[in-house]
C-alpha cells in the first residue's frame, strides 16, 4: 500500500470535489423546484396532470439512476438534445431528486391537521396567509429530515456521473488511477473524501435545523 | 333585527341529515347555550354560523349579512365572529404573543408597535399576562384554551362561538376557562355556546336551546327549562346529565 | 452494426440472472449482519452501540460505487491473494445491505413500545426471550414496508456492478446498445425491465404500510 504517489494530484481531487458539490447543489435545487411543482399538481383538481405526476414519480423511483443518466446522455441526442456530460447528469439527477421530493413535500404539507387551517381561517386570515404562516413552517420542519437525508444520498449518487465522464470526484479518481496504478489507494482516498463531505453536510444540516426550528416538539 | 338569524336550516352529511330545519334568533348581548345529545347537530349548527360548514337549504344571517361558504367578504366576516374549538388549535410553532397578534397584524387591524400591548391586554383579561412569551406546548390545557379565547378577543369580535371548549380538559382545569367566559358574558359579549357544562348553562346563560335529532326541540330561560321541561326528551336528557 | 433482434431482446432477459443473483447474495449475507447491527444498536452496552452506529454511519456516508471499488481493489491488497470479482462485489453489497437494513430494523425495534418489553419482564421472561417472542415479531411487522422499499434500492443498486464487468441488466444494455446503435430502444427496454421488477415491490410496500396504518 503506497499513498505517496497520490499526493501530487491534490488539486485534481479538490477540483473533482468542487464539481461534485456543484452537481449536487444544482440537482438538489432543480429537484426541489420540481418537487414543489409536483406536490402542488398532486393537490390540484386537474386529473390528467395528477396522473402524469404520479407516472413521473413511479418511473424515476423504480428505475436505476445510472440508466436514467445513460438515457439523458446517450438517447436524447437522437431527439436533437445533445448535452455535455455534466449537464446531462444534472438533468437526470434533478429529475431523480425531484421524484423523491414530490413525495416528501406532499407528506410534509399533509402532516398539518385540517384543524390548524380552520383556526387560521377563523381568525380572518386569507388562504395565502394561512399557507405562509400556519402551514409552511411546521411542514418544513416535518419534511426537513427526509429532504436532508435525500440530499446526502444525492451527493453520493453524483458518483454515477463518472460513467458518462463528467469531471466529478469519482471520474477524477479513475484519472488518477490510470496515472499512478495505485487503484486501491485512490479509491480509498476518494471514499474518505466522500465521507468527509457527507458528514460535513450532516453536521451543517443539524445546526441549521436547530437554528431554524426552535419551537418545542409535541410531547 | 337580531344579531344572528337562523331560518329553517337543513344540512346533510353524506346520507345522514344532521340539521332538519333549524330556526333560531340570537339578540345582541345574549348568552345562548345549546345543549343536547351527541349527534343532535349542535356543533354542526355552530360551524354553519361562521361558514366552516355550508348549509344545504335555509338561511343564516349575521348582522344582516347572509352567511355561506362562498360569501364575498368571508375573511372580513370571520374577523367579526370569533370561534373557540374543543382542541384549542393554537399554532404550536408560534409563541403565545405571536399566536395572538398574528391575525391583527396580518389583517391590518393593528400596527407592529402596538401589537405587544394588545397581546398583554387580552392576556390580562384571561388571566395569563405572565405567559406572553411561552410556547403553547408549555401550557396546560386550561391555559391553552384561555389563550385561544384571548386570540379571538384580539380581533374584537361582535360574536363569540364556543364549541365544547371544556370537553377536552381535565376536570380541575375547567373552572378557570368558565370563569373567563363568565367575565366576557358580564361585559356584554354576544355568545353562543355548545356545551355539556350544565352549571354554566344554568347560571350564566340567558337562554338554553335544547337540540334533538337535528331540530330545536325546546328553548327558554334556564330556570324554567331545568325546573320544568316541557318535553320528555329534555327531561330525560337533564336527568342523564346529572 | 446489426439491427435489434430477438437475440438482443433475449440477452437482456438472460442478464437478469446476475441481477437476481447479486440481490440474493446481498440479502443472504447482509440480512443476518443487519440483524446483528440492529440488535447491537439497542444493546445495553454503550461501547457496542457506538461501534455499530459508527460502522453504519461510515457505510452510509460513502457512495455504493465507492464501496464496490474499495473492496474490488482492496481485498487483494489486504488478503494478499487474487479475489474473484464476485466475492469482492458480494462483500460490498452485503455491507451496503447490512447498514441500511440494520438502520431500518433498529427503527422497527425502537418503535415497539417500551411497555411491551416490560410486559414480557413481568411474565418472568429473560431479555433474550422478550426480544425473541414479543418484541422482534412486532418489529418485523413494523419494518416490513421500508424493508421492501430497500429491496427496490438494492435491485437498482445492482446496476452498478455493470461497471466492474458483471453482465447484469445494465451492462447487457450497454453491450446491446453499442452493437445495434439503438440506444433508445435498448435503454427503454432496460428501464422497462427494471420498472417491471421494482414497481410491484414499491406498490406492495405501500399497501403494507397502509395496512399497518389501518390496524394501528
Amino acid at each position: 500500500m503506497n499513498f505517496l504517489p497520490l499526493w501530487r494530484y491534490q488539486s485534481q481531487l479538490i477540483e473533482g470535489a468542487i464539481v461534485t458539490l456543484e452537481l449536487t447543489v444544482i440537482s438538489a435545487l432543480a429537484g426541489l423546484v420540481i418537487g414543489i411543482a409536483g406536490a402542488v399538481a398532486l393537490k390540484g383538481r386537474i386529473t390528467p396532470l395528477r396522473w402524469m405526476v404520479r407516472g413521473y414519480i413511479e418511473l424515476f423511483r423504480n428505475t436505476p439512476s445510472l440508466i436514467q443518466i445513460f438515457i439523458v446522455f446517450f438517447v436524447l441526442p437522437n431527439f436533437g438534445l445533445k448535452l455535455p456530460a455534466f449537464e446531462a447528469a444534472a438533468v437526470a439527477l434533478s429529475l431523480y431528486f425531484g421524484a423523491y421530493s414530490v413525495e416528501i413535500i406532499r407528506a410534509g404539507l399533509d402532516s398539518i391537521p385540517r384543524s390548524q387551517v380552520e383556526a387560521g381561517q377563523c381568525i380572518g386570515l386569507s388562504g395565502w396567509q394561512v399557507f405562509r404562516h400556519i402551514i409552511l413552517p411546521p411542514a418544513l420542519r416535518n419534511a426537513y429530515p427526509a429532504v436532508t437525508s435525500q440530499f446526502v444520498l444525492l451527493l453520493l449518487g453524483t458518483s454515477l456521473a463518472s460513467q458518462v465522464a463528467a469531471d466529478e470526484l469519482f471520474h477524477v479518481a479513475g484519472f488518477i488511477e490510470s496515472r499512478t496504478y495505485r487503484s486501491f489507494e485512490v479509491y480509498a482516498v476518494i471514499c474518505a473524501v466522500y465521507f468527509a463531505m457527507a458528514m460535513s453536510f450532516k453536521a451543517l444540516f443539524a445546526v441549521i435545523g436547530l437554528a431554524a426550528f426552535r419551537w418545542p416538539r409535541r410531547r | 333585527m337580531a344579531l344572528v338569524e337562523i331560518r329553517d336550516v337543513h344540512k346533510t352529511f353524506g346520507k345522514v341529515e344532521v340539521l332538519k330545519g333549524v330556526s333560531l334568533d340570537v339578540e345582541e348581548g345574549e348568552i345562548v347555550t345549546i345543549i343536547g345529545r351527541s349527534g343532535s347537530g349542535k356543533s354542526t349548527l355552530l360551524r354553519c354560523i361562521n361558514a366552516l360548514e355550508s348549509v344545504d337549504s335555509g338561511e343564516i344571517r349575521v348582522e344582516g349579512q347572509k352567511v355561506h361558504a362562498k360569501m364575498p367578504g368571508l375573511k372580513k366576516f370571520r374577523q367579526r365572529v370569533g370561534i373557540v374549538f374543543q382542541a384549542f388549535n393554537l399554532f404550536p410553532h408560534l409563541k403565545v404573543e405571536r399566536n395572538i397578534t398574528l391575525a391583527p397584524l396580518l389583517t391590518g387591524r393593528i400596527e407592529k408597535a402596538k401589537a405587544r400591548a394588545l397581546a398583554e391586554d387580552v392576556l390580562t383579561r384571561v388571566g395569563l399576562a405572565d405567559k406572553i412569551d411561552a410556547w403553547p406546548e408549555q401550557l396546560s390545557g386550561g391555559q391553552q384554551q384561555r389563550v385561544a379565547i384571548a386570540r379571538c378577543l384580539a380581533m374584537a369580535p361582535h360574536l363569540m362561538l364556543f364549541d365544547e371548549v371544556t370537553s377536552a380538559l381535565d376536570p380541575e382545569l375547567v373552572g378557570e376557562v368558565l370563569k373567563v367566559m363568565e367575565a366576557m358574558a358580564k361585559q356584554g359579549m354576544t355568545m353562543i355556546l355548545v356545551t355539556h357544562e350544565m352549571g354554566f348553562a344554568r347560571n350564566v346563560a340567558n337562554r338554553i336551546v335544547f337540540m334533538h335529532q337535528g331540530r330545536v326541540w325546546e328553548q327558554g330561560p334556564p330556570a324554567r327549562l331545568f325546573a320544568s321541561p316541557e318535553t320528555p326528551e329534555l327531561a330525560s336528557f337533564i336527568a342523564s346529565a346529572k | 452494426m446489426r439491427s435489434f433482434s430477438l437475440i438482443d431482446f433475449a440477452s437482456l432477459f438472460i442478464a437478469l440472472r446476475w441481477t437476481v443473483a447479486l440481490v440474493v447474495l446481498a440479502l443472504l449475507f447482509g440480512a443476518p449482519f443487519a440483524l446483528g447491527l440492529a440488535m447491537g444498536r439497542i444493546s445495553r452496552f454503550a461501547g457496542l452501540r457506538w461501534t455499530m452506529a459508527a460502522l453504519i454511519q461510515v457505510i452510509q456516508s460513502v457512495p455504493l460505487l465507492g464501496l464496490l471499488f474499495f473492496f474490488y481493489f482492496g481485498m487483494p491488497v489486504f488478503l494478499g491473494i487474487q479475489v474473484p470479482a464476485l466475492v469482492a462485489v458480494t462483500v460490498a453489497y452485503t455491507l451496503y445491505t447490512a447498514a441500511f437494513l440494520g438502520e431500518i430494523w433498529r427503527g422497527g425495534l425502537e418503535a415497539v413500545k417500551q411497555a411491551q418489553w416490560e410486559a414480557g419482564a413481568c411474565l418472568g421472561l429473560s431479555a433474550w426471550q422478550q426480544f425473541h417472542h414479543i418484541v422482534a415479531p412486532q418489529a418485523l411487522r413494523l419494518s416490513l414496508p421500508p424493508t421492501v422499499g430497500f429491496l427496490v434500492q438494492l435491485i437498482k443498486g445492482t446496476s452498478l456492478a455493470s461497471i466492474l464487468g458483471f453482465v447484469e441488466l445494465a451492462r447487457a444494455g450497454q453491450v446491446v446498445s453499442a452493437a445495434t446503435f439503438q440506444p433508445l430502444l435498448t435503454y427503454a427496454l432496460v428501464a422497462a425491465i427494471y420498472f417491471a421488477l421494482c414497481l410491484p415491490l414499491t406498490l406492495w410496500s405501500r399497501s403494507l404500510e397502509a395496512r399497518l396504518d389501518g390496524s394501528r
